[in-house]
């Protein structure tokens, strides 16, 4: 069997949901500059409210993932004005937030786990009798055809918005300097808020589809995160472009890593990969 | 009593991974969280050579530690390029490889399996295997390390590295070779994990993967921010309060599987608290 063209097309699906969590990541990272481990949890808030609500309550597929998108955002913004948005404004050290954020990301996971159990669950109702595609002498699931379009739609959106609406003037203000941003009248506290309730929409996106691809359980957002973060950085922190640049060589380089190897080293690649570039070119392909 | 002795063991173990984790983070400012990695080594070395060559179990500690360091060492030195958050993301790092090397590496760690019946410690033709005799050797090897730790922070060594976390570039117009000290400090500590490591392999008698994650590595940093971050007596109140507390909970009355969880949702509480409100912990002489 010719196994080169499904090494392409599973390293492009891994590619479409790095970069996801890459554009959320990069969008709160950009703002705000600190690492956002808290992130991670979010995206399992956004599987298991779909869980919730499409499975327990069999509400209708869009509301389910609308509700869980909008909860997965409120979950982030009330994150961020409990802990982060305090923590800021006493202009605690860097290594500070990563501490809280990794608090916050263990309680989240383990709350997760209380109310829905550790178990795993997937979102599907017809697991295995999906319709599929080949592409390129490989094949592809719906959800993932659907996970790659989304990742290329909101990359899209994300682009314009920054280079053509005031708040994306506003937010990218914030990035580079947030004192002098204050001072011009831009509300500061506010649209870090927003920055944090739309990059864990995004997160809560993620977690969806991956929910419907593969499957949800409380912990597979740190696993996620640490994807989108190595994606982030390897593609150049901050910057949108390159965030999708690096989602897709992470995905291309951990599905042809494993291709004589087992499976379970990816993580181990993945992370491998990161060191490197962190050693030999730590801004990353695209400089912000 | 046999219960509040395996308590005190337990106690014992992590007040050694306290100890050598806040040599680190407390006295050097080097937020790494990868202690559970060493910790892992020194349990791996000893478990298996235990039950492979039915060496002693002092001389297969004293190997384990020879090898943590060895790899600590290289580790050590790839981290020593990088900064603050960056840092903590590469320690990070290092725990998920060598957690993937535990799970993978198969013909050498039996994988997922784990290693079962690693005997418990002997010395001149007598065995630990009461636990009340190993409570008194783990309180020993637990005393001994505090003393070590006490020794380094209170010598001139201890004062350049208290320097470097302060100021390293000030320090380095003295004349001091920073990085050496970092390194010898990073490995100083990786041994000490090691060594709690061999003790919780041969008290529990089995191990696998899952003990190792990056979890583990948060929670021995809760530890050591809920004691007082560069304060030796603090590490091991950090590890005394942090096991006692999932006891209590078990007491109240909580099933097993949401008190495994709970536990989880109070350490990260009790890491946001401390950042919000008491960012140097209950005895601690520095904040992050």
């Amino acid at each position: 069997m010719d196994i080169i063209p499904q090494l392409i097309v599973n390293s492009i699906i891994a590619g479409a949901i790095y970069t996801m969590v890459a554009l959320g990541f990069n969008l709160i990272y950009g703002t705000v500059k600190f690492f956002d481990l808290g992130y991670g949890a979010i995206a399992a808030v956004g599987g298991y409210s779909v869980f919730y609500f499409y499975k327990i309550l069999n509400l209708d597929l869009s509301l389910s993932i609308l509700l869980g998108i909008l909860i997965s955002g409120l979950v982030g913004y009330i994150v961020y004005r409990l802990v982060y948005a305090p923590l800021r404004k006493r202009k605690s050290s860097g290594m500070v937030l990563i501490v809280a954020a990794l608090g916050v990301m263990t309680a989240l996971q383990a709350v997760v786990a209380i109310l829905f159990t550790s178990q795993f669950q997937t979102l599907s109702q017809n697991a295995g009798t999906e319709r599929v595609f080949s592409i390129l002498g490989g094949v592809i699931t719906q959800t993932q055809l659907i996970i790659l379009i989304l990742g290329l739609v909101i990359m899209a959106i994300i682009g314009l918005v920054f280079k053509f609406t005031l708040f994306g003037k506003a937010v990218k203000a914030v990035g580079d300097d947030e004192e002098v941003s204050k001072i011009v009248g831009i509300d500061t506290v506010k649209i870090i808020g927003w920055v944090f309730f739309i990059g864990s929409a995004i997160a809560g996106l993620a977690g969806i589809l991956v929910g419907f691809d593969t499957g949800i359980e409380p912990t597979m957002g740190l696993s996620l995160l640490l994807k989108g973060v190595i994606a982030a950085i390897i593609g150049g922190i901050g910057n949108v472009y390159g965030g999708v640049l690096g989602a897709f060589l992470l995905g291309f380089i951990e599905n042809f890593g494993i291709w004589k190897i087992s499976g379970e080293w990816k993580d181990a690649i993945a992370f491998g990969v990161l060191i490197i570039f962190l050693l030999w070119r730590p801004q990353g392909i695209l400089k912000r | 009593m046999e219960y509040l002795i395996h308590i005190a063991i337990l106690i014992s173990i992590y007040a050694i991974l306290g100890l050598s984790l806040n040599l680190i983070v407390g006295y050097t400012g080097l937020l790494s969280i990868t202690q559970a990695a060493f910790y892992g080594i020194g349990a791996y070395v000893t478990a298996i050579l235990l039950t492979a060559t039915g060496m002693n179990f002092f001389i297969s500690v004293m190997l384990g530690v020879i090898i943590t360091g060895v790899l600590s060492l290289a580790i050590g030195f790839v981290l020593s390029k990088f900064k603050d958050d960056y840092y903590a993301l590469g320690s990070f790092g290092f725990n998920v490889i060598i957690y993937s090397i535990f799970l993978n590496w198969q013909s050498l760690t039996r994988g997922p399996l784990g290693i079962p019946g690693i005997p418990r410690p002997s010395m001149f033709g007598f065995t630990f295997s009461e636990n009340i005799w190993f409570l008194v050797l783990s309180a020993a090897i637990a005393l001994i390390i505090f003393g070590i730790c006490e020794y380094i922070t209170h010598s001139s060594f201890g004062r350049v590295l208290k320097a470097i976390r302060e100021d390293e570039g000030a320090i380095r117009v003295f004349g001091y070779h920073t990085i050496w000290y970092k390194l010898s400090i990073f490995v100083i500590g990786a041994m000490m994990a090691s060594v709690a490591g061999a003790l919780f392999a041969s008290y529990i008698t089995f191990i696998d993967p899952s003990t190792f994650t990056l979890t583990e590595s948060i929670f021995i940093l809760a530890i050591i921010i809920l004691g007082g971050l560069a304060n030796n007596k603090g590490a091991m109140l950090g590890a005394f309060c942090l096991i006692l507390l999932p006891e209590v909970l078990r007491f109240v009355g909580f099933p097993d599987d949401i008190a495994a969880q709970m536990r989880q949702v109070t350490y990260g509480l009790i890491l946001i608290l401390l950042m919000l409100y008491r960012p140097q912990g209950l005895l601690g002489e520095y904040k992050l």
